[in-house]
């Protein structure tokens, strides 16, 4: 156990852990981030997506280690009040079925976003091959996604 | 940072509700609370106070408070389906209230919120709908009418004068309006009316249009509660390894070879294996590795994808048999030699599948001397309290039922092995404790949807037609577990779905089944028996069309009588350009079928280079009666597609050694974005009065049509599942 200084949603903090430990359950068990999720442990089903450093990474197989000094943002991060153009688009379109996955969806979307204010269908696959879905959402996540890019355009154009 | 606080607080927001319910994804923190406009109309059904203010039941189903709290209760679990937005809806048009401002809670076990279909309460086989909207319906014009009484007499006129609203009752001569808060308590007090009259469905103003799902916004910022983010203070956390092989037990385990590690409280055995218990799930999870356990592989070391195959082949080619459909001169496939102008027959293999629900199994339990409660993603309730009971030897109103959201169901989350194993961890520790598989345990531990394999033998007219089908199924129990009354020592209903009840008009037909016992645990998964079965049916008839050189839709059109088979299987035909000739080297495959009460047809549009199929485009209609809200059922339709690809294309479970091969998603493949194409759905409202399921319809008709369609593009028929067994992969 060593104390490891990360930035989680924001907020500078101070957590003991193991330094091998994953930072999927360091969120969950230590500091009662429940949003990313558990879903296979080996990086092959995105539940557990978060932003380290701006970087869409799975959680579960991420050291707390490398983590720290950084800045994580989990969908806790996002915003709690759905204003996010990904949370919104989400909202708009219904994506969510079981809503399991979603959280780790909205996290690697975001993270295209940030990256492609304008991103084609094929940079929606590249992006989003490592997220999977049981519940079959991808349809209404392609468009969710397209429509999230035109939410954060007019944002934009206000400011 | 100290995480109590915030585990405090989830567990607050989880809290049991003033009826026994369980109050969950009500995320409303301070932070939440300040949610722009745009959003508090939707949270609000998950936002609205607990009251301590008098609160009414009108029935089971509704209750009022004096301060206006209209609370709504589903009885049904939430697993992605809708079910907890579109029944309470049924209750909320019914009553006249405010659909905004409703409170929505989950029932408790007990005999009021059973499917009166079958007196047994849980939530699957796509009955959620079809069981209980005449029941919601008559049970919010009850409480409406009670309402209404109530007004009437405070104001001294005529209850026919008077009507609701908005959550008000209106007396319509003097535009005079009373809140439900002020007239419920009065209301409770009146005799529910014999027969209370449901509204028509022209005068719907909350069903039949799209509602945002109530829990979406919980879904959307990390806040909702799943069996896995469940906690209660003072909790321990389990990690399970169970036997390797099916059927094995432990043998040994060595307790002091984990018990000194960090965190480790216990290690406790359950059923078929054996837990560690520790303070958090990771440190359970690493000394659950280190741990020194044998098991005994038991009577099934020796199965394998190998000898189930040759066991499957020797029933089929053997002679036990039940018939259990005859209609006409229901002559056998053996007979029809020398009788028709042609007979044809052909064998159809449909493969094991896992549920691999994103959240893997996992419950939470605390037992005590008074008794046990549970808080978990759980579809069956009444099975569940009635194995607990059991096992603890409680008497069942002892043992309490409580649901989070569930990441996914599919039917795993029927069974009660896992909530078994956490209430026998709590009872060992004496704490509340949390049992959570790894994937590892979820995809070698599920009880898997059974392979089948089916032979289905037709007599031809002159022309083609079929006037004599014979079908034979080998498949092992579906049913077993979740419902063994249903089930005797050579038949299992639900492995007939799809074939007792066929749409098409062949005068001989004839069913003969044979139930396999086979050392692999089987169960319900979507789409049950429907999914082997209509893969079979749908492919064969396919067949026989291009046999007779006839098209497919119009061969189909041609074996149809029923309206509505027929509105469903035009409609897909021209949404999907059916009639306009596919590019050179396209196929279009098509398939329909009635399953769950839904007429459901596909089309599917695809051409194959090098083994790799370019899927263009995909198009469904379905008629599942009045879709009550249009698009939860199209989301489902489109999920259950995408399964369809999955099940059709990639995913398959294998076994060797009495073990499961598969262990974690890159063995057990399922569909990702890039392998899913445009997907468009139709709705065919029909009539509320044969009202279907959306839940598991989905991938039925997708796989045949695929498989239909790949004949078309290359000429290849393929008979057996998963298609990449064949070289075949989504490109």
């Amino acid at each position: 156990m060593r104390q490891i200084s990360i930035t989680v949603n924001g907020k500078a903090l101070v957590v003991e852990a193991e330094p091998e430990k994953p930072l999927l359950w360091v969120l969950r068990e230590d500091l009662g981030l429940t949003g990313a999720k558990y879903g296979c442990g080996m990086a092959l089903c995105g539940c557990c997506t978060v932003h380290l450093n701006g970087d869409a990474i799975r959680s579960c197989v991420t050291p707390v280690a490398r983590a720290e000094g950084k800045t994580v943002i989990t969908i806790e991060g996002l915003s709690r009040d759905l204003s996010h153009p990904v949370q919104q688009a989400w909202q708009e379109i219904q994506v969510p079925q079981c809503g399991y996955c979603q959280p780790g969806q909205m996290m690697s979307a975001a993270c295209l976003l940030a990256q492609k204010a304008k991103p084609t269908d094929t940079d929606i696959d590249d992006a989003m091959s490592g997220n999977i879905c049981r519940c079959g959402t991808y349809p209404r996540i392609r468009r969710a996604i397209h429509r999230a890019a035109e939410i954060a355009a007019v944002k934009g154009g206000r400011q | 940072m100290n995480g109590n606080g915030v585990s405090r607080r989830f567990f607050m927001t989880t809290a049991v509700a003033a009826g026994g319910g369980l109050l969950i994804g009500s995320l409303m923190d301070a932070e939440l609370s300040g949610a722009t406009a745009a959003i508090a109309a939707a949270e609000a059904p998950l936002n609205a106070p607990l009251t301590s203010a008098l609160n009414s039941p009108l029935n089971p189903w509704i209750r009022i408070s004096s301060d206006d709290v209209v609370t709504l209760i589903s009885s049904q679990s939430e697993m992605g389906q809708g079910a907890m937005t579109t029944l309470p809806a049924v209750l909320a048009e019914e009553l006249g209230a405010d659909w905004s401002r409703v409170k929505i809670e989950f029932s408790p076990t007990a005999p009021p919120y059973r499917n009166p279909r079958i007196n047994w309460q849980f939530t699957g086989n796509s009955e959620s709908t079809t069981g209980f909207f005449e029941l919601l319906r008559t049970m919010g014009a009850s409480a409406r009418e009670m309402l209404i009484i109530a007004a009437a007499n405070r104001w001294g006129v005529k209850a026919e004068e008077c009507f609701t609203e908005n959550g008000k009752v209106f007396h319509r001569p003097t535009g005079r309006s009373l809140k439900f808060g002020d007239v419920a308590e009065d209301a409770a007090k009146i005799a529910p009316p014999a027969q209370p009259k449901p509204k028509p469905e022209s005068e719907w103003k909350v069903l039949g249009k799209p509602l945002r799902r109530v829990e979406t916004p919980a879904k959307l910022n990390g806040s909702a509660v799943f069996g896995l983010d469940f906690s209660v203070p003072g909790m321990v956390h389990a990690a399970v390894k169970q036997s390797p092989a099916h059927g094995g037990a432990v043998a040994s385990f060595d307790k002091s070879s984990v018990i000194n590690l960090p965190g480790v409280i216990d290690v406790v055995p359950i059923p078929n294996g054996v837990a560690v218990v520790a303070k958090q799930y990771w440190q359970a999870r690493q000394a659950l590795r280190s741990l020194k356990v044998n098991f005994d592989d038991g009577p099934n070391a020796s199965l394998s994808t190998e000898s189930l195959n040759a066991q499957y082949r020797a029933a089929l080619d053997g002679g036990a048999w039940k018939t259990v459909k005859t209609e006409g001169r229901a002559v056998s496939g053996e007979e029809m030699t020398g009788k028709f102008a042609a007979v044809v027959s052909q064998e159809y293999e449909s493969q094991f599948l896992a549920h691999a629900t994103m959240e893997p199994m996992n419950c939470t339990a605390h037992v005590t001397e008074d008794g046990c409660v549970v808080w978990g993603p759980l579809q069956g309730n009444e099975l569940t309290q009635l194995t607990l009971a059991a096992t603890l030897k409680l008497p069942p109103e002892k043992v309490t039922i409580n649901r989070t959201l569930l990441g996914g169901g599919f039917g795993r989350r029927l069974l009660t092995d896992f909530v078994v194993q956490a209430a026998l961890i709590s009872r060992a520790v004496g704490k509340p404790a949390k049992a959570v598989w790894s994937r590892e345990e979820d995809m070698q531990h599920d009880v898997y949807r059974p392979a089948t394999l089916q032979r289905i033998t037709a007599g031809l007219d002159q022309t083609g037609r079929p006037t004599a089908i014979a079908h034979k199924v080998v498949s092992p129990s579906i049913l077993q577990y979740v419902f063994a009354p249903a089930v005797t020592e050579d038949n299992d209903p639900s492995c007939l779905e799809g074939l007792m009840e066929t749409h098409y008009e062949i005068p001989d037909q004839r069913v003969d089944f044979h139930l396999l016992k086979t050392g692999v645990p089987t169960s319900v998964l979507r789409t049950t028996g429907y999914g082997p079965n209509i893969f079979a049916v749908e492919s064969f008839i396919d067949e026989l069309a291009h046999r007779a050189k006839a098209d497919p839709y119009q061969f189909r059109h041609g074996l149809l009588k029923d309206e509505r088979a027929l509105k469903v299987l035009d409609t897909v035909a021209e949404k999907s350009g059916w009639k306009k000739r596919a590019p050179k080297g396209v196929g279009r495959g098509i398939a329909y079928t009635e399953a769950f009460r839904t007429h459901i047809a596909h089309v599917v549009e695809l051409s194959v280079t090098n083994g790799l199929v370019k899927i263009h485009r995909i198009t469904c209609a379905i008629d599942c009666g009045v879709a009550l809200d249009p698009e939860i059922c199209k989301n489902s339709i489109e999920g259950g597609t995408v399964w369809g690809l999955g099940a059709a294309f990639k995913s398959n479970i294998s076994f060797k050694d009495g073990r499961t091969v598969e262990t974690n998603f890159h063995e057990f493949q399922i569909p990702h974005m890039y392998e899913t194409p445009p997907i468009e759905v139709h709705i065919v409202n029909s009539s509320t009065k044969g009202m279907g399921g959306t839940g598991e319809v989905g991938p039925v008709t997708l796989i045949p049509a695929v498989a239909n369609a790949l004949f078309a593009a290359t000429g290849k028929r393929y008979r057996s599942l998963p298609l990449s067994k064949h070289g075949l992969t989504i490109g």
